[in-house]
């Protein structure tokens, strides 16, 4: 069965986070995808755990093989003017053209948008980095896990005491790329209808700030700063994270929320207790007692098994569900229903296991084509194939440190 | 005026909180949105908080910011007449996005098999929290149900004390945009072809993929991570993110390496002009300091460590948020203030690329509202601030009568009888 993307070929420069994963969705879907790194300066990634068995290596890096499935690889030293020769060679073949590097990087190669429209006129290209192209802090250098702090999401997570617990990892790496995905999908279409390509500069911080619309709405209307509340909420009573029995060592959570008294009556039912007084009456009383109702259900769901009760309570119509830790998301049946882990023979670490997609397309299905390519994996296949370099030339290329 | 990136596109857009951010992403990007909204509104005008704390059915800052740029219409589904129109919009629709309980819409006959056999092109995409297979498919999720099942909240949150959700709902936002991408893969062959699909999101999938290197670390490493408060890394090779400075805290990775030594580097050199580095911080080899986040550490590497931690907390405590950030970027230290949405609101490079918009909500609210802006920037298609959020059933009319045909007189007949 085709693609849905099958005949975009993107032209990828993206390292880390966001922009690989950007070209991720479309490399998944059928477009063929080239990523140009080089040893001169490595995707970091390649340096980040986990590594097969353990042991580090610039191709053993799950970390850098999760975001760069169905993509074949290339390495070209873009330091020197010879590589970015054949980097012009190749832009014609491009309809998209992506990178993350900070924002000066590309204007000093020459490799810029203004410099490839010459090459090709109707490009697509895509340019993301931490604060955007322009600004006294387009050269900020860093990585998602600050971005997460600096776009507000490290501050609203925490104890109403005030105390920081940030998010796992690079959060803002996780927003970001669907946008971006969208912005060049939608530029195609454009470009489709018009025959107009354009440049896209897309600053993760302010893709990210859409997930923290309301705040900042309010804030800007009535100067109310929303602040870390725990697992308060505003709309439901209880809500939030209790512990059940520990099993096989680890703590066992469950997660909550109770909409309306039927579910509360529901609740009760389940758990055969019975609420201590009438401040729990109504779902009014249950809001503003908080403290004192986490209390009581912290007491009423000690000593139950955590997914036996998740299943009664799920009967009787309340929302819950684990708090699942990595062990228990690679054996959850739900996740394995929707075919979410696959396990895909990498050249050097062999089988090694990879998070499928997140959606499912009923007609052109996308999928994890092939694992994520080793450092220059398709050198041969793409200069000597897509640009007709002879091995020799090739091999005088390597030892000039160009295709490098 | 609107984006022309998806000018001429329509999509229905029948999601709560689940999905809101799909048809807002295809606002943004130009297409037409209509919001079909039960009778009573759609349970998004309920989200608290309200704009300055009073309730109403327009104030709900959820529902202002994620229904901007969209229209609405009323459509009551458990009528006849009220699912008919739905129907008969779903056909002059490009696109749909919904988040019901699995199989409800097709139930009343507006599922996917019966509105494509109506408009084959019709793409159409359905918010699940737990798929569509599994034995949970028919559970019911909140947003913090879903930071728990997708994994997240495990990681969240200090020892001894209950995993943490976020102070505002984030489950919705991705599931919201990942079905706007699938849409929008969808659509390209679509152009070709003729036709649409359907698509199924998976909100538990959509918030594993945000646990970013976790996933594989049992496999490869032996053990998963647990909630460490401001520390990342395994107990006993754990680093702390997170330090107190004199009005709040600053996010700081000390790394060595070829990718952290430079800031490192840089960091010691301001703490030793203001006497808070030790001497064997300024003659060490930074770029060969790689204690392991996964393995365990040298003695000497945790000593060091602790006291390089214990420094830099009390070299910030003498300064601002403000003054640390400043300084860091002329310096290029790695770090970032934990900001607030007042500093945010402040923050000098948004403000140089105008990132804020004002929205008018003059009739609505007696006063103009400033929205965060475009996601991204667009030289040929720009986009647009967004019309403000629709007025419950404010486009009745003109997409029942201008869009549908529907006589005046008929609309009053079906918003008498309740369908509208």
């Amino acid at each position: 069965m085709a693609y849905a993307l099958e005949g975009i070929k993107v032209l990828d420069f993206a390292w880390v986070g966001v922009g690989p994963i950007t070209t991720k969705y479309l490399a998944d879907n059928g477009a063929e995808v080239i990523r140009v790194e080089s040893a001169a300066k490595l995707d970091v990634l390649r340096l980040g755990p986990p590594w097969k068995d353990g042991q580090p290596g610039i191709n053993r890096s799950q970390f850098y093989a999760s975001y760069n499935t169905s993509k074949k690889g290339i390495t070209l030293n873009l330091g020197k003017p010879k590589a970015r020769e054949l980097v012009r060679r190749l832009v014609p073949w491009a309809d998209i053209v992506v990178e993350s590097f900070t924002p000066k990087a590309m204007r000093g190669w020459e490799l810029d948008y203004e410099h490839l429209r010459e090459i090709k006129p109707d490009l697509i290209m895509l340019s993301t980095c931490l604060q955007g192209q322009t600004g006294p802090n387009a050269l900020y250098p860093g990585f998602g896990q600050l971005m997460a702090a600096l776009s507000g999401f490290y501050h609203i997570s925490g104890y109403e005491d005030g105390s920081v617990c940030p998010p796992y990892g690079a959060y803002t790496d996780f927003i970001a790329p669907r946008f971006s995905a969208a912005a060049l999908l939608a530029a195609l279409d454009y470009r489709r209808r018009t025959g107009k390509g354009q440049y896209i500069d897309m600053a993760q911080y302010e893709a990210a700030l859409s997930n923290l619309a309301p705040a900042l709405i309010d804030y800007f209307a009535t100067g109310r700063v929303l602040g870390p509340k725990g697992n308060a909420s505003e709309r439901y009573a209880p809500h939030g994270a209790y512990r059940c029995e520990d099993e096989e060592g680890n703590e066992q959570w469950i997660a909550l929320a109770v909409a309306n008294d039927a579910e509360w009556r529901a609740m009760l039912e389940v758990l055969g207790a019975k609420a201590p007084d009438d401040r729990f009456a109504t779902h009014l009383g249950r809001l503003e007692n908080r403290q004192a109702l986490d209390a009581f259900v912290s007491r009423s769901v000690r000593g139950w098994r955590v997914m036996d009760l998740v299943a009664k309570l799920q009967a009787a119509g309340v929302a819950s569900y684990r708090v699942q830790n990595c062990v228990d998301l690679h054996q959850d049946e739900n996740l394995q229903a929707f075919d979410f882990w696959h396990w895909l023979e990498h050249k050097e670490m062999g089988p090694s296991p990879y998070e499928g997609l997140q959606h499912r397309l009923s007609r052109t299905p996308g999928e994890l084509r092939s694992a994520a390519p080793i450092l220059g994996q398709h050198n041969e296949e793409v200069l000597g194939g897509m640009l007709g370099l002879s091995a020799a030339e090739i091999e005088q290329l390597q030892k000039e440190n160009v295709v490098f | 005026m609107a984006s022309e990136l998806l000018k001429g596109f329509r999509m229905l857009d029948l999601a709560d909180e689940k999905g809101a951010m799909c048809g807002k992403i295809f606002a943004d990007l130009g297409a037409d949105v209509i919001k079909v909204e039960p009778v009573g509104g759609c349970s998004t005008r309920r989200i608290p908080p309200f704009l300055e704390d009073i309730p109403g059915e327009d104030r709900s800052l959820y529902f202002l910011a994620y229904h901007a740029g969209k229209r609405s219409v009323t459509a009551n589904l458990e009528s006849t007449d009220g699912r008919a129109l739905v129907a008969e919009l779903a056909r002059h629709a490009d696109f749909l996005v919904e988040s019901f309980p699995l199989g409800y819409l097709d139930s009343i006959g507006l599922g996917y098999d019966e509105l494509s056999r109506a408009n084959q092109r019709l793409i159409y995409a359905s918010i699940t929290p737990f798929g569509d297979k599994g034995p949970a498919k028919n559970y019911k999720a909140a947003d913090i149900v879903t930071w728990a099942s997708g994994g997240m909240m495990y990681l969240m949150g200090e020892e001894g004390r209950p995993p943490l959700q976020m102070s505002l709902p984030q489950a919705g936002m991705h599931a919201g945009a990942e079905a706007a991408v699938a849409s929008l893969i969808a659509h390209y062959p679509r152009q070709t072809s003729g036709l649409g699909q359907k698509i199924v999101v998976d909100m538990q999938a959509c918030i594993v993929w945000t646990l970013m290197n976790e996933q594989a670390m049992p496999i490869f490493h032996g053990d998963f991570l647990r909630r460490s408060g401001v520390f990342v890394g395994s107990a006993d090779a754990r680093r702390k993110m997170v330090f107190r400075c004199a009005d709040g805290h600053i996010s700081i990775l000390i790394m060595g390496g070829a990718v952290g030594a430079p800031s490192t580097i840089a960091l010691v050199k301001w703490m030793d002009e203001k006497g808070f580095a030790s001497d064997w911080m300024k003659t060490k080899d930074w770029m060969s300091w790689v204690p392991g986040l996964l393995m365990a550490m040298t003695q000497k590497d945790r000593e060091e460590i602790d006291e390089l931690e214990d420094r830099v907390e009390k070299f910030f405590l003498t300064m601002t948020k403000h003054e640390i950030y400043r300084e860091a970027l002329k310096r290029r230290i790695l770090l970032a203030p934990v900001a607030t949405v007042a500093d945010i609101a402040a923050d000098e490079q948004l403000e140089a690329r105008k990132f804020f918009v004002k929205v008018d909500h003059h009739d609505t609210l007696g006063r103009s509202l400033t929205f965060p802006g475009p996601f991204a920037r667009f030289t040929e298609t720009p986009i647009a601030p967004p019309a403000r959020a629709p007025r419950l059933g404010e486009h009745n009319r003109e997409v029942y009568c201008g869009l549908l045909g529907l006589d005046l007189e008929r609309l009053s007949r079906l918003s008498a009888e309740g369908a509208i």
